[in-house]
């Protein structure tokens, strides 16, 4: 493919080299993307969580009302990140089933799945996942009802805060509630390829 | 701002540059541009040489034809003063247009200083002239309609500060203001189609509003609309902004 | 004098296809509208801002390029480089090959459509499975999408039912929750069975060598988890500077696309999987795409390579909302496509040269464009190309235009034309052989000619 790599550089200098000045990489102010509707916060969480709710995502402040909501809607099967499962068994019951280790060959066999989030956006009421602080892709992703457990240090206020605090990991995935479509007749629909419901679980 | 590199207005000796659509089609309408600009206090000199813009050559992919009628419009407007126009369409030609037809030709300059001293008639009252009300009573409530080529430039809101000082009239909003008649010059016969639908749905969300007249400060829109609604049986009242003007302030 | 190709289709299209076209067009517009100017001060200024950074990239392609291929390859990705659509093809068919690979999952990628890769893999006897829902439904109805964000925006639920019904993916049922339920159950296990993962990039950032990817639905998330190979399919164009610039391009991406704040995933990916993650590629291919984007970088409508795929000028065009994006023939649609498809042909140009034509120049797609590209001046250097060129479907239906020059240069012979032109008043002109007249006429009345009553008036205050 070396050929195809000359041939595309070789033309692209020739496209740009009748230029006689080129253009100058404009430098913003990240105020000019302040979403001036809303109002600055002190508590991050309260705002990530009013966001949140905006994109149909669901903010819970205690396991027990995780353990409510999965007994509710009868989601009594699960994946649990194994580092994060200590810290929530007692408050589990035994009726709700949960392996922490996640099987692909049963993707169906899971309601829900509990993995970390690494970051919030308040501003969006986005949940930022990483590769190293996420235990299973998979599990954060086909269950129906997806659960980042987050840590109220670790939200940024806005896109470009969180932007300048990306850390170095190959794959930083931002999750702005359930996953969605509008592609029949504009109806939108929640829930497509990704969870259906989206949980951001404040520990 | 299209239009922002502007000479700005010293004294009050203008050229009009009447339009090849009031020339052959809306007389009157020059005629009302003449006695506003007068009424503002300027002394018109009408070359007598004037014809076109180039526009339609230029919009219809005819740039050596266009470039004729420039440079013919460069050679009849000579001078320093500024250039009125009757349309927002011929003055985005002039100081927008013109300018890309000519990227490449030796004389891009002396078409860029016309460009520059062209103004649409609304714009260079308010703005050029600092004009910011009008007098006079017109009772009526207007549909403005918003000529495409009027986007970025300063004609739009002057229009409306002039229109909204006249005593008696008000100005009716209505549906999807941003969206084309339908006209677009020689689009109109080679996208008859097109052009016509675009025209209906601007007719419906007029009539909506249930204005007494429909204005605009390009009469190419309002011979498209006013025919289309003519041709359809439910003709409706058009008038260029200049007109409301004229009848206003001799209705004091 | 032939009507334009566009025009002949908008007349031929079904009244409901119309009206579903306009309708989500007009609300999206809206909705966009409505948000970037509540939500931000200055939004225009953010479009020119946004604008001027993806000119300075188009415009040091040169070295940003290698710059950026050397910070994936240090991420550790492959980067491979593609001249043609064909060289494009059969890298991806290549890294295939080579590992055995027979089975891939597509996330919604305009590159792979331009290419069209999927139909060249199925014939070399790979499965290649479009995931994100609308092109699902555009892949196993054989038809092709028809507005770059929304690929099935000319189809109603009915039409899908039955695809579905057809291809059994369940009984006939046109509730869209069901339909999106069935393609969930269905392409889960295909994205599980895929040996490989494509994907485009919305953007790359040259200084993390970062690609970025957004979508809604999750379908390039699960392509990036179920199969060991991920390979992106990248134009040259999409590069952005820093991250930091990606703060304006994401804020104005999701607004302009589908009136959200931010796509539901927006994704970074500087390489394969870490090492202690169970899921994911283990291998990351990154293929930058010419196929005629430094043709256009050379041309002087290089500005649209700007385009970062948002959709919002064709929502806002009233060519469009007419006519529909299968009217346009090529895979963009609306006024980026009538810039971007004439120029991507290269040699083949005259066959798409009626594209430009197929605007009023009302400019509204400038106003929107959230990288500020001049569409309606490219669109009129691309009809003097096509003059220049004598393409004949660029001519079909404008009038001649040089006998008008020359009278509009004789002041004598105008002002004799415009007295002249009075008989018109008189004449049937319905019955006049001539076309642009007949095309007016027959939709909308003639104004009376008043040719030369102004000059008149004129002279006469003159004297007076």
């Amino acid at each position: 493919m070396s050929s195809d790599r000359d041939t595309i550089l070789t033309s692209v200098r020739a496209a740009l080299a009748p230029l006689k000045d080129r253009a100058a990489l404009p430098d913003w102010d990240r105020e000019l993307v302040h979403v001036r509707t809303i109002q600055p916060a002190t508590d991050l969480w309260a705002l990530f969580a009013e966001r949140l709710k905006l994109v149909n995502g669901t903010p819970l402040t205690a396991v027990s009302e995780l353990v409510a909501l999965l007994e509710k809607n009868n989601w009594r099967r699960g994946y649990c990140d194994p580092a994060l499962w200590p810290q929530f068994k007692d408050a589990f019951p035994a009726g709700i089933k949960i392996e922490t280790t996640y099987d692909r060959t049963r993707v169906d066999d899971y309601d829900f799945g509990i993995t970390a989030a690494a970051g919030a956006i308040a501003e969006t009421g986005t949940l930022v996942l990483t590769d190293a602080g996420t235990s299973s892709r998979l599990a954060a992703l086909a269950p129906w009802v997806h659960v980042a457990v987050l840590r109220r240090e670790q939200i940024h206020a806005d896109i470009s805060a969180a932007l300048a605090a990306l850390p170095n990991d190959p794959n930083i995935i931002w999750v702005t509630g359930p996953s969605k479509t509008a592609d029949v007749e504009g109806i939108l629909i929640e829930g497509v390829h990704g969870p259906g419901v989206q949980v951001a679980l404040l520990v | 701002m299209l239009n922002a590199e502007r000479k700005p207005v010293t004294g009050k000796k203008v050229q009009l540059m009447a339009t090849c659509l009031c020339d052959a089609i809306y007389a009157d309408v020059a005629k009302a541009t003449v006695e506003v600009l007068e009424h503002a206090g300027c002394t018109i000199d009408f070359p007598e040489g004037q014809t076109c813009c180039g526009q339609p050559a230029f919009n219809g992919g005819d740039w050596t034809a266009a470039r004729k009628v420039v440079r013919h419009a460069v050679r009849t407007f000579t001078g320093g003063d500024p250039v009125i126009l009757p349309s927002g369409s011929c003055a985005a030609m002039m100081f927008h247009g013109a300018s890309l037809a000519f990227e490449h030709e030796p004389d891009l300059a002396e078409v860029e200083a016309l460009g520059r001293r062209t103004w649409e008639l609304m714009d260079f009252l308010v703005n050029g002239l600092g004009v910011t009300s009008w007098p006079g009573r017109f009772p009526a409530k207007i549909a403005l309609h918003r000529a495409c080529h009027t986007r970025g430039t300063g004609s739009i809101a002057a229009t409306l500060t002039l229109l909204r000082s006249i005593q008696g009239v008000e100005v009716v909003e209505f549906g999807e203001v941003e969206q084309c008649c339908g006209f677009g010059g020689t689009f109109s016969v080679s996208f008859p189609n097109v052009s016509t639908a675009m025209g209906d749905l601007k007719l419906e969300h007029i009539r909506a509003a249930k204005p007494d007249l429909l204005a605009s400060v390009d009469m190419s829109c309002m011979m498209h609309l006013s025919g289309r609604a003519a041709h359809e049986g439910h003709p409706i009242k058009t008038m260029h902004v200049a007109q409301v003007l004229r009848d206003a302030m001799k209705n004091t | 004098m032939a009507k334009q190709l566009i025009d002949q289709f908008a007349a031929a299209l079904p009244a409901d296809k119309r009206a579903s076209v306009y309708q989500s067009t007009k609300s999206t517009h809206e909705k966009r509208t409505k948000m970037l100017f509540d939500q931000f001060a200055e939004p225009n200024r953010l479009r020119s801002l946004a604008g001027g950074i993806k000119q300075h990239v188009l415009e040091h392609l040169d070295t940003l390029l290698p710059e950026v291929e050397a910070k994936l390859q240090a991420n550790g990705a492959k980067v491979h480089w593609a001249a043609t659509a064909e060289a494009a093809c059969a890298a991806v068919l290549g890294i295939m090959q080579a590992r055995g690979a027979t089975k891939m999952v597509k996330a919604k990628t305009m590159v792979s459509e331009e290419i069209e890769l999927a139909h060249f893999l199925e014939k070399h006897g790979i499965e290649a499975l479009e995931t994100d829902l609308g092109e699902f439904i555009v892949q196993i109805d054989h038809d092709h999408p028809s507005h770059i964000v929304r690929p099935i925006i000319h189809k109603n639920r009915r039409e899908i039912a039955t695809s579905f019904e057809k291809h059994g993916l369940g009984a006939y049922n046109d509730d869209p929750q069901t339909i999106t339920r069935r393609a969930r159950e269905f392409l889960r296990q295909k994205y599980l069975q895929a040996d490989v993962g494509l994907t485009g990039a919305n953007f790359v950032s040259v200084e993390s060598g970062r690609l970025v990817l957004v979508t809604n639905e999750g379908n390039s998330r699960f392509s990036l988890a179920a199969p060991k190979v991920h390979i992106a399919l990248v134009g040259i164009e999409k590069l952005v500077p820093r991250d930091r610039d990606l703060g304006l391009l994401l804020n104005l991406l999701a607004r302009s696309a589908t009136a959200q704040q931010l796509t539901v995933y927006t994704e970074f990916i500087s390489g394969p999987k870490s090492a202690t993650q169970p899921d994911g590629p283990e291998e990351m291919h990154v293929i930058f795409v010419d196929n005629g984007r430094s043709e256009v970088l050379a041309s002087e409508c290089r500005e649209i390579l700007r385009c970062i795929r948002c959709g919002a000028c064709m929502n806002v065009c009233p060519v469009y909302r007419q006519a529909s994006g299968h009217a346009y023939r090529t895979v963009y649609p609306g006024p980026v496509g009538a810039v971007l498809s004439p120029l991507l042909a290269g040699k083949k140009f005259p066959e798409l040269a009626d594209l430009p034509k197929a605007s009023s120049l009302c400019g509204a797609c400038n106003e929107v464009c959230p990288v500020d590209i001049p569409i309606p001046d490219l669109l009129l250097r691309l009809r003097d190309k096509g003059k220049r060129e004598g393409a004949p479907l660029a001519a079909a239906g404008t009038p001649p235009m040089g006998a008008w020059a020359l009278l509009a240069t004789q002041p004598t012979a105008w002002k004799a034309a415009l007295f002249g032109g009075k008989i018109i008043n008189y004449l049937p002109t319905k019955l006049l052989p001539i076309p642009p007249l007949r095309a007016w006429e027959d939709t909308r009345d003639l104004p009376e000619w008043k040719g030369g009553e102004f000059r008149k008036w004129m002279k006469g205050r003159g004297k007076s």
